[in-house]
C-alpha cells in the first residue's frame, strides 16, 4: 500500500517536472523518427520488414556488424541511469526524506517504491517511442514482423529496468549527490567502454597465471569461451544477443560481433550444442539478475543506514 | 505504560563517508557521541518539553525514535513498540515534525496532506487539516516548492496532524514561525493534549515550552541533566527573585546584606533592588522595617524559566542573569 503511494508519489513528480515529458519526447523522436526515416526514406516502396532495421546486420566474413538494440541499449541504459541515479540521495540531500519517512512508510517501501516509479517512467516513454515507430512502419509500407517486434520491446523494457535498479542501487548507498553522479558516469563507463577489455584480458590473464604455475594452457576454445561468458555479463551485451536471437539462430546471436577467428573456433562446437551458459534463457536470467540485486544491495545499505 | 520510554540509550557517530570512502584504507575514525546513556521516560497523555542548547543532542535523540537514526547501544521503545525494529508501527500511530525536512518542491500542499493521509490510511478531511494549520485554500492549492518557511512548517504540521496520532513528535516546532504562528502552534498542541495525544517536542524557545507543558527536559551535551516539572525545576535552582522595594526613611542596608539567601542590594534613590531566593523575600521586608524604614510599595520577579535553563546549560550564575535582567 504505501509502497504504491511512494511510486504513484513519484511518477507524479515526474510528470510534474516535465522530465516525462521530455523523456517521452526525445524516444519518439530517436526511436519513432529513425525508423520513419528509414522506411520512409532510405528503403522507401522496398516493402523491407521489421528485421531490416531492428535485426543484424552483419556483412559477409563479419567485416560490419550493425545492430539497432545495441545503439538504443547504450542510449537506454544513460537514460535509465540519470533518471534513476538521484532517487534517493537527492530526498537525503534535500531533506524531503524526512518527510516521507515521518509517515508510515518503511525504508523498503521508500526504496522499491523509488524503484517502480522511476522504472515506469522510463518505460512509458520508451514504449510511446517505440508505439511510434510502429505507426511509423505501418504508414511506410514496412511489414511488421509482430512477434519479434514485441520480443524486442519487450527486452529493451527489461534492459532499461536493470539499469534503473543499478541507478537507484547506486543512489541507496552514496552519502552525497557528487558520489552518486560518480558512480553513475563511472558504470557507465564501465558497462559501455571498459567491459570488453575486461572480457578479453580476463582470459589472457588466466591463461598467464596457468602457464606460470605449469598447468596446461587454456585452449583457444576455451579463451574464447571464457571471454563471451564475460562479455554477457554485461547487461547491456545480453539484451543484444538476446534481440539478435529474435531474428535468427541463437549461435549467430551469440557470435554477433565476434571476430573471424573466434567464430571459426567455436562455431562448430556451438553448432552441435550451444553450452547452457550461452543458452537464451541463462542470457535471459543474467539480465533478470540485473533487475534484481542491485535493489537488494541497495536496500541492505539504505536499511542500515543515518539519515 | 509510557509513551515514549528510553534506556541506556547512546548513540555514536563516525565520519563515514558511505560506499567510496569505505573502499578506502581508513585512518582514525573521527566518533562524535551525541547521545551518551540517556534514560527518560514520558508517560501516556503528557506534554514533554524538551530543551538544550544547539548540539547537546535533542534531534539526535528524536531521529532515534522515529528510526531516522540508529542507537550504538541501549533500547528506545515508543508507544509500547521496540522503535527500531517496529519503526513503521510507531509512525502508523505518530505524527511527527521533524527537523531539517524540506517540503517537495513540486506537489501542492494539499497533496502533501493527501500523501500523509493516505499514508496513515486514515480518513481525514485535508481541507480541514490544512485550514487548522492556518493554510488559506489558495495557499494549498500551490506547489510547496514557493512556500515561506513558515508555511512549510504549517504543512508539515498538518502532514503531523493527519489520522488523529497518539503521539505527536515536534522538532523545534516553532521555528520559523513568526510569533501568531507560533501562538497558533501552543494552541494545537494544547488541543492535541486535550484530545489525550502525547505531545514530545523539542524547543529552545522556552516561553513556548513554559506555557504547555507538564514536564521538561533539559539535555546538554548528550546527557540529560534536568527532568522536572516547571515549578520543580524552579524549586531546584534555587532562582534568584529580585525584590523592588520602595523606602521611606533610611534603611539598614547592612543588616538585610546579612541576611540568609541574599545574595546583593543596591539603591536606587529611594528603592532598593535586592536579589535573593524566593523564601528570603519576607525576611527582606522585615528586616528594612526592623531597621526603622517604612516600606511604601513593593515588587518582585521570580526567575523565568529563561533564567533556569541559562543557569542549566551554560553554568552560569542565576544571580547574574537576573541582574542584567534588572
Amino acid at each position: 500500500m504505501t509502497l504504491e503511494s511512494v511510486a504513484r508519489k513519484d511518477f507524479r513528480d515526474a510528470l510534474r517536472s516535465r522530465w516525462l515529458l521530455g523523456l517521452t519526447l526525445f524516444f519518439a523522436l530517436l526511436i519513432g523518427g529513425s525508423t520513419a526515416l528509414f522506411y520512409g526514406v532510405l528503403l522507401s516502396g522496398s516493402g523491407a520488414n521489421s528485421e531490416t532495421l531492428f535485426g543484424l546486420t552483419t556483412a559477409p566474413g563479419g567485416l560490419f556488424n550493425f545492430s539497432y538494440a545495441g545503439m538504443l541499449g547504450f542510449v537506454l541504459a544513460l537514460i535509465a541511469l540519470v533518471t534513476a541515479h538521484g532517487s534517493l540521495i537527492d530526498e537525503r540531500e534535500s531533506g524531503t526524506i524526512k518527510l516521507l519517512l515521518s509517515l508510515p512508510n518503511s525504508r523498503r517501501d521508500v526504496v522499491f517504491g523509488k524503484l517502480v516509479g522511476r522504472t515506469l517512467v522510463v518505460l512509458v516513454s520508451m514504449l510511446v517511442g517505440f508505439v511510434v515507430a510502429l505507426f511509423a512502419m505501418l504508414f511506410t509500407g514496412g511489414q511488421v514482423m509482430f512477434v519479434s517486434y514485441a520480443g524486442q520491446v519487450a527486452l529493451s523494457g527489461l534492459l532499461a529496468a536493470a539499469f534503473v535498479s543499478i541507478g537507484v542501487w547506486l543512489s541507496a548507498t552514496s552519502a552525497s549527490q557528487r558520489q552518486a553522479l560518480f558512480g553513475t558516469v563511472g558504470l557507465y563507463f564501465i558497462f559501455a567502454v571498459l567491459w570488453s577489455t575486461v572480457a578479453t584480458g580476463v582470459p589472457r590473464l588466466v591463461n598467464w597465471v596457468v602457464e606460470q604455475l605449469g598447468l596446461t594452457a587454456l585452449t583457444a576454445p576455451q579463451i574464447v569461451q571464457m571471454r563471451l561468458f564475460i562479455k554477457y555479463l554485461n547487461p547491456l551485451r545480453a539484451y543484444e544477443t538476446l534481440v539478435a536471437e529474435l531474428y535468427g539462430p541463437a549461435v549467430a546471436a551469440r557470435l554477433f560481433k565476434a571476430g573471424l577467428a573466434e567464430r571459426l573456433t567455436v562455431q562448430s562446437a556451438f553448432s552441435e550444442s550451444l553450452p547452457f551458459y550461452f543458452s537464451g534463457p541463462f542470457i535471459l536470467a543474467i539480465l533478470l539478475a540485473w533487475i534484481v540485486v542491485p535493489p537488494l544491495l541497495g536496500y541492505w545499505a539504505f536499511e542500515k543506514a543515518d539519515l | 505504560m509510557a509513551a515514549i520510554e528510553l534506556n541506556g540509550v547512546t548513540k555514536r557517530f563516525e565520519d563515514d563517508e558511505g560506499l567510496f570512502d569505505s573502499l578506502l584504507p581508513s585512518s582514525e575514525p573521527d566518533t562524535v557521541t551525541a547521545v551518551d546513556d540517556l534514560s527518560f521516560s514520558v508517560a501516556e497523555g503528557e506534554v514533554f518539553g524538551f530543551l538544550g542548547p544547539n548540539g547537546a543532542g535533542k534531534s539526535t535523540t528524536i531521529n532515534m525514535l522515529l528510526d531516522f537514526v540508529r542507537p550504538t547501544g541501549g533500547s528506545v521503545r515508543v508507544l509500547g513498540h521496540d522503535a527500531q525494529a517496529e519503526s513503521v508501527a510507531v509512525r502508523r500511530r505518530t505524527g511527527v515534525l521533524p527537523e531539517g525536512y524540506e517540503v517537495y518542491d513540486r506537489l501542492t500542499g494539499r497533496e502533501h496532506v493527501e500523501f500523509a493521509i493516505e499514508s496513515k490510511e486514515a480518513d481525514d478531511d485535508p481541507d480541514e487539516l490544512l485550514s487548522r494549520v492556518g493554510l488559506a485554500p489558495d495557499e494549498a492549492d500551490r506547489r510547496a516548492g514557493g512556500y515561506s518557511k513558515g508555511m512549510s512548517q504549517r504543512l508539515a504540521l498538518a502532514m503531523a496532524l493527519a489520522g488523529s496520532p497518539d503521539l505527536l513528535v515536534l522538532d523545534e516546532p516553532s521555528s520559523g514561525l513568526d510569533p501568531a504562528g507560533a501562538r497558533e502552534m501552543r494552541d494545537i498542541v494544547r488541543a492535541e493534549a486535550d484530545r489525550g495525544a502525547t505531545v514530545f517536542f523539542s524547543s529552545h524557545v522556552l516561553a513556548q515550552v513554559e506555557a504547555v507543558c507538564d514536564r521538561v527536559g533539559i539535555m546538554r551535551d548528550g546527557r540529560l541533566i534536568a527532568e522536572d516539572t516547571i515549578e520543580g525545576l524552579r524549586d531546584r535552582v534555587d532562582a534568584e527573585a529580585t525584590l523592588r522595594i520602595d523606602v521611606d526613611g533610611d534603611a539598614d542596608l547592612d543588616a538585610v546584606r546579612a541576611l540568609d539567601g541574599v545574595s546583593s542590594v543596591e539603591t536606587d534613590g529611594d528603592r532598593l533592588v535586592v536579589g535573593c531566593t524566593d523564601d528570603a523575600k519576607t525576611r527582606v521586608i522585615e528586616a528594612v522595617e526592623v531597621g526603622g524604614a517604612t516600606v511604601a510599595d513593593f515588587e518582585t520577579d521570580s526567575a523565568s524559566l529563561e533564567d533556569i535553563f541559562l543557569a542549566y546549560t551554560e553554568g552560569d550564575d542565576p544571580a547574574d542573569e537576573s541582574e542584567v535582567a534588572a
